[in-house]
């Protein structure tokens, strides 16, 4: 049957295709663009497709064919039922095969090889098109098949009736506009207190009135005016009418019209009561017949008179504002119910990943917090419930009950929220109480310390490579320093969850820990042990991932900071000439920035270099890790894990420093990421920089010199160098800092010693940074330290020279400045 | 020329424009609608409206419906010309019953006839040339009124002149009264005439047993296949066609029972579970009706009925017609309205033969205690496509090519006795395609005739159309390479809706007994 379906669709595409010909200007584009119909319908029917809807193969892009085509062979055939026949004779064999993707291909150079024979053939078909007609031997068409067609005839009123529209519009604007404005000037005053006389004078003033002998008679009524049946003017538009056919507009309406704000809503009648006083002030006006004074008799406190037109249009606009202002019950209850779901959509993903993290006894999270957004949860669910009960019983006891349609509105939406709080409460796991929570603690910390062991090193390497993928992450950084200080172990289950995004391995390794824990949980070791080899594969495989990523970064970071060195250089030379002669008082910080940045640029070159042999070092760094013999037996990895977590530790704490302090500079993230690649990846890579730096820091007793505030500050500063060409202020903020640098320079050598009253200044202002500065230090050494470790290893002895060399120069730095710090 | 697709396009156009929601107003576009809308627009329910009108309104309501539209709701205002009912791609109808009173055009059925008929042109984006049969004075007046609207709305007319131009030609029901009067054998026209087919519905529920969601089924060739594949085929190849359609249905059914062991075997069930559910839904609707059918067939004998009907039809003999007439006039079997629907027959055929026994054969209905209803109907029918109305020879053709045909057939012998009956409209539009038809008979409406052959052809029946007709025109379609035909009538008839329809137009015949006033053909749907 398909077989058959496809065929007739062919047919009918094909045939349309033959008969565009035999149009009036027949190769018009529209008979093109009926091929092309006809092509694209072929495309559809899935086995044609390849068969003129690509171009053809051998390079003749523009060439489009009529007829009834084969799709197979391209064989012009005359009919649709000679194409028919045609395609069960020859081709019902390969119906079957041309379903293959791969087939397709070769009979696509099959038939390209075929439509160059057929070429000629073709040519006559087409310029016999009026013929084939009479060649037919029995060629009607099932009206079934009749070719598309264009969508019939149609004719758009839409403009005609956009002007209509818009004139009417306009004129009922206008006229509601000039009314609401009299209504204002009429209204303006207050009514109450001011003498009829001058009421009048203004209201005439308003509108100017039809003068009385124009009207003998009531223009609605037609009844003659006489003393018994008074004129009365309309005030809105000046027009006179009789009492019967008089409106009056009430001040309350007309204060809502004018301001037509809110507030005149709660005081104004309501359209249903204003006939009443309308026909109240009829049967007050009727008593008030034998009275001499019309003035007496027109005075009205709080209405004012009108025709009935003018009030008619009042009335509308009322309406008009009424139902602008209109929200159904409905409506307000559903907006409220959508708010309550967004909520709850917030909400539990973070109470989830809460739960969790508790029942899997880790301290991340307060109990009580969880317990608390339990409860927000619950009561935003409970709140869901009965909004939605409450729209399913709206109007249901009103009297005239509400159309089904509505009624099954508000099932549906009942339906839905109990469909909605069904699913969400059913994912909302339950919290341990506190007894069990602190069992949990417990199982955990004590797993924890069964298996650090065998883990710690695998997760110290997966936590490294991480915080290198997490270049952006700031946020995560913090979490993890503040983690791991928190816990003293690596809580990777935590965390990964945050940087899930980062790596379907990561997620991989997450989900491994995670199984990790619940087989700990169960005691089943071997599953345990099964589950941590599959964790050490992937997490060495991620590792390797890791480096090269960390790789490139290092290239790229080396390649920027040069850049910014030329970049600063510049500046600081034209700077040092506008700046020679000044003297000013210096900011110690920016001070002991601009040594540093002077040295820099004397060790540019030797930076440079050393950052290609770094990229070496790291290159042979990855080599050795890739390599699968790197399973190191456990003996000898324990003290080189030991000295890494050892060294994380406190570098951690400056750099969330930096994340807080810093925040502002956008090349901060940039500024992170070498450091943070540094550790993991190439231990040698960025250490160069530092240790160049410190021998010279030794030298001139520069207790900053630390490398990652050097990156940053460095940064910091090539951030407001180019700035200082659009911006004066970023120049002018660090006045003090330029001399003192230039001075500085000037004699770098003669004021290296702690007698340099600047130093001490220095260290005075900044008494709290040297603390920082101690421990960064410290760390640095820490960090040389594990580096010396990892090149005795790697068996290069050359490094660890130089390496011990640094750690010495290091010692001394370090002992040098608890020396100033403490005196 | 697709007249479902036409209309189809129009459909989803306006879903299209409007976007998702429910925002679609299509109108009719009568006075009350508008004054409806009107009303609507004033205080709006809904915050957008896509007005489209089915045929062509006038300057002043869209004016007073822009007025009425303060709130500026109103997003579309269009004509969409989609005013008929689109039975098959070739066929269309107008659903109205009773448009003549006497011989001529009720005022209100012409200017709606007028209406649909213009609508289909422009829907199909035809401006067609018109011919008229010259004997009936409605044809004459629908031409006419046609053309007065495409003069009048030229701009809309003003569609890509095609080197032939298309051809609109009208014909009157009464020129071929038989045509509705014949048993039909092929399974749409059958279905219409013995269940009867409303708007693509069969109403079943008379049918002894049928089950509750049978009750009324819906034959639609746009998605039934079986339906779409069959629907001319006649009662005897349906008869093998549904064995097939059955045995396939039996022989899935139980091979997706056994094995569904494997999730291979599942999932190939699920896949193929819809096409089977809707297989089994096909399968019960075309037994039921086609049982239903052979049901009706066997009970009222109709075969045999059927048999004398064309010859009636068909041939000339009058001796055996009335013989045959005779007889099944004796038969308890046959229904009243089928011994009317014989005489009928009778009657329409030897009207003025010398020896016309048609008294006598009223005589018999009345003794088998047919109704007065029938009795008198089968005057108001001679009344109604008499000789004396007909402009062509139903039954003696004149011209020698035709008698020559006649006497072949004879010599070849009929293939299906029961299908031998030819419409009129056959020749008709056979003639038509040859360019012989005859403009004395059928003339141009307006100066200009065509030349050439017709291309694209679009007969319209005042009085209605029948499905046998539809069934000629899709044949002429498939024979005639380079033809495209559409059949449109004021609606499809059945023998029963064409009795109607001969009695809401005012023929009520003498009757032999009294003239106390009939009442309206009681409808026995």
């Amino acid at each position: 049957m398909p077989g058959f379906l496809s065929e007739s669709r062919e047919g009918r595409c094909r045939s349309r295709a033959a008969r565009a010909p035999s149009l009036p200007g027949g190769r018009a584009p529209c008979c093109r663009a009926a091929a092309e119909v006809g092509e694209r319908a072929l495309s559809a029917s899935g086995r044609a497709a390849m068969a003129s809807g690509c171009p053809p193969p051998f390079g003749d892009p523009g060439e489009m064919r009529e007829g009834f085509l084969c799709p197979l062979c391209l064989k012009d055939l005359q009919s649709f039922y000679q194409l028919q026949s045609h395609y069960e004779e020859e081709h019902s064999s390969e119906d079957r095969d041309v379903k293959g993707q791969l087939k397709n291909l070769v009979q696509k150079a099959k038939r390209a090889k075929k439509k160059l024979l057929k070429r000629e053939g073709d040519d006559r078909a087409d310029s016999g098109s009026q013929e084939r007609y009479e060649s037919f031997s029995y060629g009607g068409v099932d009206p079934y098949m009749w070719e598309p067609q264009e969508v019939g005839a149609m004719r758009s009123h839409l403009s005609d009736f956009k002007k209509h529209r818009a004139a009417r519009i306009d004129h009922y604007v206008v006229e509601v506009n000039k009314l609401i404005i009299r209504l204002e000037k009429l209204t303006s005053f207050d009514r109450a207190n001011t003498e009829s006389a001058k009421i009048r004078a203004i209201e005439k003033s308003v509108v100017p009135w039809v003068s009385d002998q124009d009207v003998p008679f009531c223009p609605d009524c037609g009844n003659k005016f006489s003393i018994r049946n008074r004129r009365h003017h309309c005030r809105l538009c000046g027009s006179i009418m009789c009492k019967k056919c008089m409106e009056l507009v009430s001040l309350p309406l007309a204060s809502k019209l004018t301001s037509a704000s809110k507030e005149a809503l709660g005081s104004h009648t309501s359209p249903n009561s204003s006939p009443n006083s309308v026909h109240g002030s009829r049967r007050g006006s009727i008593s008030s017949i034998s009275s001499v004074s019309s003035v007496l008799d027109e005075k009205d406190d709080d209405r004012i008179r009108c025709c009935r037109h003018c009030k008619d249009t009042l009335l509308k606009r009322e309406q008009q504002i009424d139902e602008k202002e209109y929200t159904p019950e409905i409506v307000k209850l559903y907006e409220k119910l959508r708010l309550c779901m967004e909520k709850v959509d917030q909400k539990a993903p973070e109470y989830i990943r809460m739960a969790e993290s508790l029942n899997a006894g880790e301290t991340t999270y307060n109990l009580e917090h969880a317990n608390d957004l339990r409860v927000e949860i619950q009561k935003v669910y409970e709140f869901i419930d009965a909004l939605s009960k409450k729209i399913l019983s709206l109007g249901l006891h009103e009297d005239p009950q509400p159309h089904p349609k509505t009624l099954q509105l508000q099932r549906m939406i009942r339906y839905s929220a109990t469909l909605f709080v069904q699913e969400k409460l059913l994912g909302l796991m339950s919290l341990p109480t506190k007894d069990q929570y602190e069992e949990l603690k417990k199982r955990r910390l004590h797993m924890v310390a069964l298996e650090t062991h065998g883990k710690q090193e695998e997760k110290q390497k997966d936590f490294i490579s991480r915080s290198a993928a997490a270049v952006n992450g700031d946020a995560i950084h913090l979490k993890k320093g503040t983690v791991r200080k928190s816990e003293g172990w690596l809580p990777t289950s935590s965390i990964s969850r945050e940087s899930e995004i980062a790596d379907p391995l990561l997620q991989q390794i997450d989900n491994i820990t995670s199984f990790i824990k619940q087989a700990k949980a169960a005691n089943r070791i071997d599953e345990v042990h099964m589950l941590q080899e599959n964790l050490r594969q992937l997490q060495d495989e991620y590792d390797q991932q890791q480096t090269l990523k960390a790789i490139e970064l290092s290239k790229k970071q080396a390649e920027e900071e040069e850049m910014q060195r030329e970049e600063l250089q510049v500046l600081r030379e034209k700077e040092w000439e506008r700046e020679h002669h000044k003297f000013m008082s210096r900011h110690s910080r920016t001070c002991s920035l601009d040594f540093r940045e002077v040295k820099q640029h004397q060790h540019e070159v030797a930076k440079e270099n050393r950052n290609l042999t770094a990229q070496a070092l790291d290159l042979d760094i990855t080599q050795i890790k890739r390599d699968p013999s790197f399973e190191t037996p456990a003996v000898e990895q324990l003290p080189a894990k030991e000295h890494l977590t050892f060294t994380l530790k406190p570098q951690n704490v400056p750099q969330c420093d930096k994340d807080q302090t810093a925040c502002l500079n956008p090349f901060e993230d940039e500024a992170d990421t070498p450091q943070l690649e540094e550790d993991p990846a190439n231990p040698f890579a960025k250490d160069t920089s530092p240790m160049v730096s410190f021998s010279n820091t030794a030298l001139q007793s520069n207790k900053k010199a630390y490398n990652p505030f050097e990156n940053e500050e460095e940064e910091e500063q090539s951030n407001g160098a180019p700035g200082s060409t659009s911006n004066p202020f970023e120049e002018d903020e660090n006045p003090f800092q330029k001399p003192a640098g230039s001075w500085n320079s000037g004699n770098p050598f003669e004021e290296g010693s702690s007698t340099n009253p600047f130093e001490v200044e220095d260290g005075n202002d900044i008494s709290g940074e040297e603390a920082i500065e101690e421990e960064l230090l410290l760390q640095q050494i820490d960090n040389i330290k594990a580096y010396i470790f990892d090149a005795k290893h790697s068996g290069r002895m050359d490094e660890v020279e130089v390496l011990t060399e640094n750690l010495k120069e290091l010692k001394r730095t370090l002992a040098k400045q608890k020396e100033k710090s403490s005196c | 020329m697709n007249a479902v697709l036409a209309v189809k396009q129009y459909v989803s156009k306006m879903i299209e424009d409007s976007g998702p929601g429910m925002k679609v107003l299509l109108m009719d576009r009568e006075t009350e609608n508008v004054e409806f809308l009107i009303q609507e627009l004033r205080r709006p329910k809904y915050s957008i409206y896509f007005i489209y009108f089915s045929n062509v309104i006038s300057k002043s309501d869209v004016k007073s419906l822009a007025e009425a539209d303060e709130q500026e709701v109103v997003a579309e205002v269009q004509e969409f010309y989609g005013d008929y009912i689109a039975v098959n791609p070739h066929v269309f109808s107008l659903n109205l019953l009773g448009c003549c009173q006497g011989r001529s055009w009720d005022p209100a059925q012409l200017s709606r006839t007028t209406q649909g008929l213009t609508a289909l042109l422009l829907s199909l984006k035809k401006c067609p040339m018109i011919r008229y049969q010259l004997s009936s004075e409605s044809a004459k007046r629908l031409a006419e009124c046609v053309k007065q609207v495409i003069t009048k709305e030229y701009e809309l007319f003003d569609f890509r002149r095609t080197e032939v131009p298309p051809l609109l030609l009208i014909l009157d029901r009464s020129d071929d009264a038989i045509t509705p009067l014949l048993n039909q054998w092929t399974y749409q026209a059958m279905v219409h005439e013995l269940l009867g087919i409303n708007n693509n519905r069969i109403d079943l529920s008379r049918v002894p047993g049928i089950s509750k969601d049978l009750r009324e089924v819906v034959l639609s060739a746009e998605n039934d296949e079986f339906y779409a594949n069959n629907m001319y085929l006649n009662f005897a190849e349906i008869g093998s066609n549904i064995k097939n359609l059955m045995e396939d249905f039996q022989r899935r059914k139980p091979k997706e029972q056994q094995k569904l062991e494997s999730i291979a075997d599942m999932k190939a069930f699920v896949e193929n579970y819809p096409q089977f559910k809707k297989m089994s839904g096909t399968v019960s609707k075309h037994v039921t009706v086609v049982g239903e059918l052979s049901r009706l067939v066997g009970e009222r004998n109709l075969l045999e009925v059927s048999e004398v009907e064309q010859e009636l039809a068909c041939q000339n003999d009058h001796s055996s017609a009335l013989q045959n007439v005779r007889r099944l006039l004796q038969n308890p079997k046959v229904t009243e309205f089928d011994a009317a629907r014989l005489v009928m027959l009778y009657a329409l055929h030897y009207e003025r033969h010398s020896s016309n026994s048609l008294p006598g054969l009223m005589t018999d209905l009345k003794n088998r205690g047919v109704s007065e209803k029938y009795r008198k109907l089968v005057s108001a029918v001679v009344e109604y496509g008499g000789k004396r109305v007909r402009g062509s020879d139903l039954f003696s053709p004149k011209d020698a090519v035709a008698i020559t045909k006649q006497f072949l057939k004879g010599l070849k012998g009929v293939e299906n006795v029961y299908t031998q009956h030819q419409p009129l409209l056959q020749e008709t539009l056979d003639q038509l395609i040859k360019g012989k038809l005859k403009d004395s008979q059928y003339p141009y409406l307006g100066p200009n005739t065509l030349r050439d052959r017709p291309q694209d052809i679009i007969v319209f029946i005042i009085g209605g159309a029948t499905y046998e007709e539809a069934l000629t025109v899709y044949n002429l379609n498939r024979t005639n390479p380079g033809v495209r035909i559409i059949l449109g009538g004021t609606t499809i008839h059945n023998t029963k809706s064409f009795l109607e329809e001969v009695t809401a137009s005012g023929f009520r015949g003498r009757s032999t007994e009294s003239s106390q006033v009939m009442p309206r053909s009681s409808s026995r749907r």
